[in-house]
């Protein structure tokens, strides 16, 4: 709507018609809804509920064209899909109801059944040559290319509506996404607040119909909450970034849709939602491959240090050492680099010896991290002492056998380890 | 298209016969993800092959050739891959993995299909709903006979399946029903389930040209579930559900045919109905079954409850007693015509209804009478729970319950608990 606004030499500047503008900012607002309310189907595990919803929405579309008289009249195909996606969920209550199939299935019975009802209809009409008809099949996999300002008007009021509402119950919704149990026990009507989640759920997917399609318009949905779930643990932060997700795709989409002919806007609104997903795993702070590769690389190093400043504490008892007798008793890169990294933090430091070669010792700084290091370990294995006489206290007689819980070979290992460890033969 | 004549009625039976074929597979393959709970598995895979088709074609592959089929299973393994790569790595719940990884990857193909239409011999249309109607024009010649591509591999697809589940029978039984267990047994449960997988992704390849790509959903998931409500026992399942499958094909079809519509979407209509017939009468736990069970106790109960209303009256001298409500009365005509009450006006319970009346009473008050001795309940709470139980206790309990209470006899409110035989001679009642 800001864009509508937008003054004409602007939009003269960019070349671009007042109705693109529109019809852009109409699926932006589509595309923000879709990811507000998607982010509670998605805490809620409703994901392919809304899927089976969507592709019944083509059946709904074809029988409110049917019923207008052949008009293309996107309000009322709108209508009719809202009322087939809603038939639809009804449907998967009814199954898990009065049947024994389990969710799994239904969902996938009323996805197939209600999907080919609508393909059999569709095709029937454009088989019978019914005027008009050509248009339909934009649904099932997107084009906003046939959207007038007024459509995109209704679209982008819709999503307000969509958003005000989620806006109005953020409580009780993030409430019943969270800890469903304690909402019911606490009397707030749970089920109704998951009715009432999923038809909303509906009410996205079919609003979303014009610009990602009956088939692929759940990723608007899933996607861009997905993608903002990995920047944040906070619902209200997930909540606009996964609508700022969703907002970009759906430009994005349509913005290369219009530009190369032919081609359908939904697949490539789910391709930029999925690029900006892939992103956001890699690079997000906490959750992201690259962040937890770092974070798991600072430990390794952490713990690499930590061995060599033990080891160069045991060989100061003989004197000055070299770098070859510590890292033979820590092989690996990673200890090769923690000898590096000591020597520049000034735990370690180089003394002159005879013959010209370099040998090492403890140098102040190296000194005060081993010690604080064998404090803290005297302190936890103090704990740990204290936790394993608790726990003699409750054996019995039947302690598990720990071969048959560890196996022999995994025992064995960590025996040697721990017998390495503290210098020695352990127990046998 | 429409033609009676011979050649056009041959297109029309190989059209049929790739439809059964792969409605076979997958009704085969499906019975197995319905029991399983991955029904969704073969949502995401019929989505998740389209890339790996398209890359195969334009790599040259024939449609329906061996190249094609492999694109589709690697398509396919990287569809599961990425789920569980989304699900480790970015802590996703499953459903939303493969939400994630099936449209983007079937929006990938779509993409592909669009930009290359020019070089890639698939209709983007075609990718959704298949094109059955042409499926016999793009032929091989097999001994003489020019027999349709897709039925080839198709044939071939279910030859390879029914073989495997023969042979691995027992192996896919038990870790499809007890993974744990069969795990523990030593069975590979991984090496089983990356089968099944191939196998989804091998029957979805082979419906994808009949039916494209989301139908098959349908054809993998509704026969089986419909099998599964019909018969109890797995192999009968398979069969019910193979059997159904080539059913919905032949009558989609040919309503396809008839209505001039597309054959895919009939077929998977067609499956649907197949499933709300049998989800109504199923027999045992059908909607049907179960409302008829329902209603056939409740009917029971106010034809009991009619019957114990009379004898209290006799057994209080207070004369006959009119029905109050609406069921009241219609149980009280159906009583008279089984003949257990008299059918002049006023007229009481006859000599079987007495007999099948004293039974009821008896249940009820030996119930208030052990509930009065072994439970801590107000004696104005012990009619309820007296009043349901009645109609349920069989001659062993009353027995039992009348030991119980020998020593120390009547009913708590005072009233006598008749006997369970008036007198030596009277044919005992049938235990219910």
């Amino acid at each position: 709507m800001i864009l509508a606004a937008a003054d004409p030499p602007f939009t003269a500047a960019w070349a671009l018609p007042y109705n693109t503008l529109v019809v852009a900012a109409g699926v932006a607002s589509v595309g923000f809804a879709a990811g507000v309310v998607g982010s509670f189907a998605v805490l809620r595990r409703r994901a392919l509920a809304g899927d089976a919803a969507a592709h019944a929405t083509l059946l709904g579309v074809g029988l409110a064209f049917l019923a207008g008289g052949g008009r293309r009249d996107l309000p009322l195909l709108l209508a009719g899909a809202l009322a087939a996606a809603i038939a639809a969920l009804g449907c998967l209550v009814l199954i898990g109801r009065w049947t024994r199939t389990r969710d799994d299935a239904a969902t996938a019975i009323v996805l197939g059944v209600s999907f080919g009802a609508g393909i059999t209809l569709l095709s029937g009409i454009t088989a019978r040559g019914v005027a008009g008809s050509a248009g339909l099949e934009q649904f099932i996999l997107g084009h906003t290319a046939g959207l007038t300002a007024t459509d995109a008007r209704m679209l982008g009021g819709l999503s307000l509506l969509a958003v005000c509402l989620v806006i109005m119950f953020l409580k009780e919704s993030t409430l019943v996404a969270f800890d469903p149990s304690f909402a019911a026990a606490s009397g707030w009507p749970v089920t109704l607040i998951d009715y009432g989640l999923v038809v909303l759920v509906a009410l996205m997917v079919v609003v979303g119909l014009p610009a990602a399609g009956a088939v692929l318009v759940t990723a608007l949905v899933v996607i861009p909450p997905v993608t903002a779930r990995q920047w944040t643990d906070r619902v209200g932060i997930m909540l606009p970034l996964a609508g700022l997700f969703g907002l970009v795709s759906a430009l994005a989409g349509v913005a290369v849709s219009s530009v190369v002919p032919r081609m359908p806007t939904g697949p490539l609104v789910v391709i930029a939602a999925s690029t900006l997903l892939t992103t956001s795993l890699l690079v997000a702070p906490r959750r992201g491959g690259l962040a937890r590769w770092l974070s798991a690389r600072r430990t390794v190093a952490a713990w690499a240090e930590g061995r060599l400043l033990e080891i160069a504490l045991r060989l100061e008892g003989a004197g000055p050492f070299t770098r070859e007798q510590i890292l033979a008793r820590a092989p690996g890169a990673a200890a090769a680099s923690a000898f590096r990294r000591l020597v520049r933090g000034a735990a370690l430091e180089p003394v002159v010896v005879r013959g010209g070669g370099h040998a090492w010792r403890l140098a102040a700084r190296g000194r005060e991290l081993a010690a604080e290091r064998t404090r803290r370990l005297a302190v936890w294995t103090e704990v740990l002492e204290a936790a394993r006489e608790d726990a003699r206290g409750q054996l019995t007689i039947d302690v598990p056998s720990p071969e048959s819980i560890l196996g022999a070979a995994r025992l064995k290992s960590i025996r040697e380890s721990a017998a390495a460890a503290r210098g020695g033969p352990g127990p046998t | 298209m429409i033609d009676s004549d011979g050649g056009q009625i041959w297109m029309h039976v190989w059209a049929i016969a790739t439809a059964a074929t792969v409605a076979a597979a997958c009704a085969l393959v499906g019975s197995f993800l319905v029991v399983r709970r991955l029904s969704l598995l073969g949502d995401a895979i019929s989505h998740a092959v389209l890339p790996g088709i398209v890359l195969a074609v334009l790599a040259g592959g024939r449609p329906g050739g061996a190249g094609v089929f492999l694109g589709a299973v690697v398509a396919a393994l990287v569809t599961v891959w990425l789920t569980n790569l989304l699900g480790t790595h970015a802590g996703l719940a499953e459903d939303a993995g493969a939400g994630v990884a099936f449209t983007t990857l079937f929006a990938i193909g779509v993409v592909l299909v669009s930009a290359l239409a020019s070089r890639v011999d698939i209709d983007p249309g075609c990718v959704l709903y298949g094109i059955l109607e042409l499926v016999p024009f793009d032929t091989v010649p097999i001994g003489g006979i020019e027999v349709p591509r897709a039925l080839v591999a198709a044939t071939i697809v279910l030859v390879g399946l029914v073989v495997g589940a023969v042979v691995f029978w027992k192996e896919l039984v038990f870790a499809a029903f007890d993974p744990a267990a069969a795990r523990a047994a030593g069975l590979p449960v991984g090496l089983l389930a990356a089968g099944l997988l191939v196998a989804t992704s091998l029957a979805t390849v082979a419906g994808f040209e009949a039916v494209g790509a989301i139908l098959v959903v349908a054809m993998l998931a509704v026969p089986a579930a419909a099998a599964e409500l019909v018969v109890r026992r797995f192999h009968l399942v398979i069969v019910v559900a193979v059997i159904l499958g080539i059913v919905g094909s032949v009558v989609g079809y040919l309503a396809a045919w008839r209505l001039n519509t597309n054959a895919a979407g009939m077929i998977a209509v067609v499956l649907g109905i197949e499933y709300v017939v049998a989800a109504l009468l199923a027999p045992g736990d059908g909607i049907v079954a179960r409302i008829v069970s329902r209603e056939s106790l409740r009917w029971r109960v106010a034809c009991e409850d009619r019957l114990a209303a009379l004898w209290r009256a006799e057994e209080g001298d207070a004369g006959a007693l009119a029905p109050r409500t609406l069921v009241d009365s219609a149980a009280h005509v159906w009583l008279v015509c089984r003949g257990r009450v008299g059918s002049t006006a006023g007229g009481g319970l006859t000599q079987v209804g007495r007999e099948e009346a004293r039974v009821i009473v008896r249940s009820h008050r030996l119930w208030e009478a052990w509930l009065g001795r072994h439970v801590a309940l107000p004696l104005d709470h012990l009619h309820p729970p007296a009043e349901w139980i009645e109609h349920h206790l069989g001659a062993e309990v009353r027995g039992r319950i009348a030991a119980d209470l020998e020593e120390q006899g009547g009913d708590p409110h005072g009233r006598e608990i008749p006997p369970e035989q008036t007198a030596p001679g009277t044919p005992p009642v049938l235990p219910r």
